[in-house]
């Protein structure tokens, strides 16, 4: 099997500001996020890092579509190298969060558009890939409308089509399914499948287990910014993901407050 | 490529956003409307009536009177010339608008010819009926010869006042022009987190930086110059002093004074749009905004009013744009000092440019806690 995401040894530590100090109450000054996190996706799979709140997952799937710099260690993505060939990375990959939004003003045609210059994709492929993702997402229908007076269910399937709009090899996708309703939760599954079909390599964060079980082919369970298990969910957990969860948890950091 | 599609996004946004365009354009129609509604009621709608010595000529009284009857509504009293000195201490005390005397062979209707005009630019009477002959004069079209006699210096009232408010009032309505579009793009889109969304894709970061101060820069320049062309055509109502005024000045003086407004704007484009880069929410930005403002505002009044600022101020940026119109203004024609200034402005912009692609760049603004 081809790695084409591979981690080594990823670092990162965040100065805190003195406001953030505050709301969690501590005295400590700095922040290790994620702590030499290594491990290995494949090509043509979903790969999901499972992992409580806090425990490093936004940091280090930023770090992996080059958002933000590691101050140790470090990954490649299709054999590029996020510290030194970020570039070359970015148009590699399709990056999704709910952080990154899309501006209500414009139609989904013109963000479709306007992000395939953004990624030096050419006019005639742009068009082909616009004419056949609109139509196989079903965005066709209110390509003209603005994105501000789409539903809820709508503005994802546009945000997921226009992350793609660079045919990338990997999706990268920090917290599918938060914070949406089951129809607008399916509609992104079903479209991560539909990825997965069509070839994509997939990596994406979660603190669901019902997701990972559902979706992921294999799963790195995240804990304090290090790996603490690694392998297809039969490997890793024989069928019971929540429990083998539960006894990781334990055995690093002793007994569940 | 890339920069281009950055650039036709701004553009886009701004011109199919009608409320936008509104926002931006009202200001100048509002000021020459409110100034003009202003300007007439202070001065009266009642036509005036000058009174004129004049060694007159009748054809030329008769063509005048033509003229001057179709372009308000002023009537001039003629008096004959007898004594000069005279009527010169009547204009100076403002008793009268002027002196006129033609020329030899002095013909409005078929050829041309002198007349010595004698006024007083500090009287708004007399300046008033200078302007309207000239422009009857003007209007006839034929090759006169317009001997001017000033009774005080020429940059009196109007002018001076002119001078010292007009640039100030061009600073502050290019602050608010750049404002209301550059908070909104940059502070508004890092707010809502569409910044980021570009942020990772593969475009360089000084072309993300260069796509907002371009066509921010050029945006802006549109309601600046609206809210200019608004105040600059109501103010001489609103003084009383006529358009012909504005005239007075050298093509040259015209060109300085727009290169030097085109050059401000792009600076402060590029400075509020580092602050908002820094700020988390427009509300932060526009508060910060505010403060350089207010801050940009008093340096030049004081410059307006100590006229001691030396050639140094050239260097200092957005106040050495304010300095030279000033000068431009009253009568001057600072043309290296003004050169100068334009380049200070963009050598500037280029170096905010620069510290914004590298802010574009940096974790801790843009994805910091
Ligand atoms: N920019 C930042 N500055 C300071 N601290 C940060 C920053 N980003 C993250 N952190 C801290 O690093 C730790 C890991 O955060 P991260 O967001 O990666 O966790 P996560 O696994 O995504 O959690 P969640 O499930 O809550 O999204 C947290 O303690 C967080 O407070
Ligand atoms: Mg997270």
């Amino acid at each position: 099997m081809e790695e084409i995401v591979r981690a080594e040894g990823l670092k990162k530590t965040f100065t805190l500001s003195k406001k953030q100090q505050k709301i969690e109450r501590t005295g400590e000054t700095r922040r290790v996020a994620v702590n030499g996190l290594a491990f290995s996706a494949y090509r043509g799979e979903i790969y999901g890092l499972l992992g409580p709140n806090g425990a490093g997952k936004t940091t280090t799937l930023r770090m992996l579509s080059t958002l933000i710099k590691p101050d140790g260690g470090d990954a490649f993505l299709c054999g590029h190298s996020v510290v030194k060939d970020p570039e070359k990375v970015r148009d590699r990959i399709g990056f999704l969060t709910s952080d990154l939004k899309l501006e209500g003003f414009f139609t989904p045609d013109y963000l479709f558009d306007f992000f395939g210059a953004m990624h030096g994709v050419g006019k005639e492929t742009l068009a082909r890939r616009k004419k056949e993702l609109f139509s196989r997402f079903g965005i066709d229908k209110f390509a003209e409308v603005r994105v501000r007076d789409l539903s809820t269910g709508m503005l994802q399937k546009v945000s997921l089509v226009v992350s793609i709009v660079h045919d990338p090899e990997v999706v990268i996708f920090d917290e599918p399914t938060n914070g949406l309703d089951v129809l607008t939760a399916k509609v992104v599954t079903d479209f991560l499948r539909e990825l997965k079909g069509m070839g994509k390599s997939i990596l994406l964060s979660t603190h669901i287990f019902s997701l990972v079980e559902k979706l992921c082919d294999r799963v790195g369970i995240i804990i304090d910014g290090r790996l603490a298990a690694e392998g297809t969910l039969e490997d890793i957990a024989q069928g019971n993901l929540e429990e083998t969860f539960f006894r990781i948890y334990r055995e690093r950091k002793g007994e569940i407050a | 490529m890339k920069l281009a599609a950055l650039m036709r996004k701004e553009f886009h946004r701004f011109f199919h956003d009608p409320r936008l365009v509104v926002t931006m354009l009202l200001p100048g129609l509002l000021i020459f409307l409110l100034y003009s509604v202003m300007g007439s009621a202070m001065n009266g709608k009642d036509g005036k009536n000058y009174r004129v010595y004049c060694d007159g000529t009748p054809p030329l009284v008769t063509a005048l009177v033509e003229e001057l009857a179709k372009k308000s509504d002023d009537t001039v009293e003629w008096l004959p010339l007898e004594d000069e000195e005279a009527a010169r201490a009547e204009v100076k005390a403002k008793k009268a608008a002027a002196v006129l005397k033609f020329g030899e062979g002095f013909d409005p209707l078929t050829e041309g010819g002198n007349v010595e005009i004698v006024y007083d630019p500090a009287s708004e009477d007399s300046l008033n009926f200078y302007s309207l002959v000239t422009a009857s004069l003007n209007e006839l079209g034929r090759r006169f010869q317009v001997d001017e006699v000033l009774l005080s210096a020429a940059d009196a009232m109007g002018r001076s006042v002119m001078q010292s408010v007009l640039p100030l009032i061009v600073v502050c309505f290019i602050f608010s022009a750049c404002m209301s579009v550059t908070l909104e793009s940059v502070a508004g889109e890092k707010e809502r987190g569409t910044l980021s969304t570009v942020l990772v894709t593969s475009v360089k970061r000084s072309h993300i930086a260069l796509g907002k101060i371009v066509p921010l820069s050029c945006i802006s320049m549109l309601g600046a110059l609206s809210s200019f062309l608004g105040t600059a055509l109501s103010m001489p109502k609103l003084m009383g002093v006529s358009l012909g005024f504005l005239g007075g000045y050298s093509a040259w003086s015209y060109v300085l004074l727009c290169l030097l407004i085109l050059s401000a704007v792009p600076l402060v484009v590029s400075l509020i749009a580092l602050v908002s880069t820094l700020s988390r929410s427009v509300k932060e930005a526009s508060a910060y905004t505010s403060v350089v403002m207010i801050l940009v505002m008093v340096v030049s009044l004081v410059s307006a009013f100590v006229p001691v600022m030396g050639d140094w101020s050239v260097a200092l940026p957005v106040l050495n744009a304010t300095v030279q119109m000033q000068a431009l203004l009253g009568g001057a024609l600072p043309v290296w000092q003004s050169l100068v200034s334009v380049g200070a402005n963009l050598f500037y912009t280029a170096v905010l440019v620069f510290v914004i692609t590298k802010l574009f760049s940096s974790e801790r603004v843009m994805f910091g806690k």
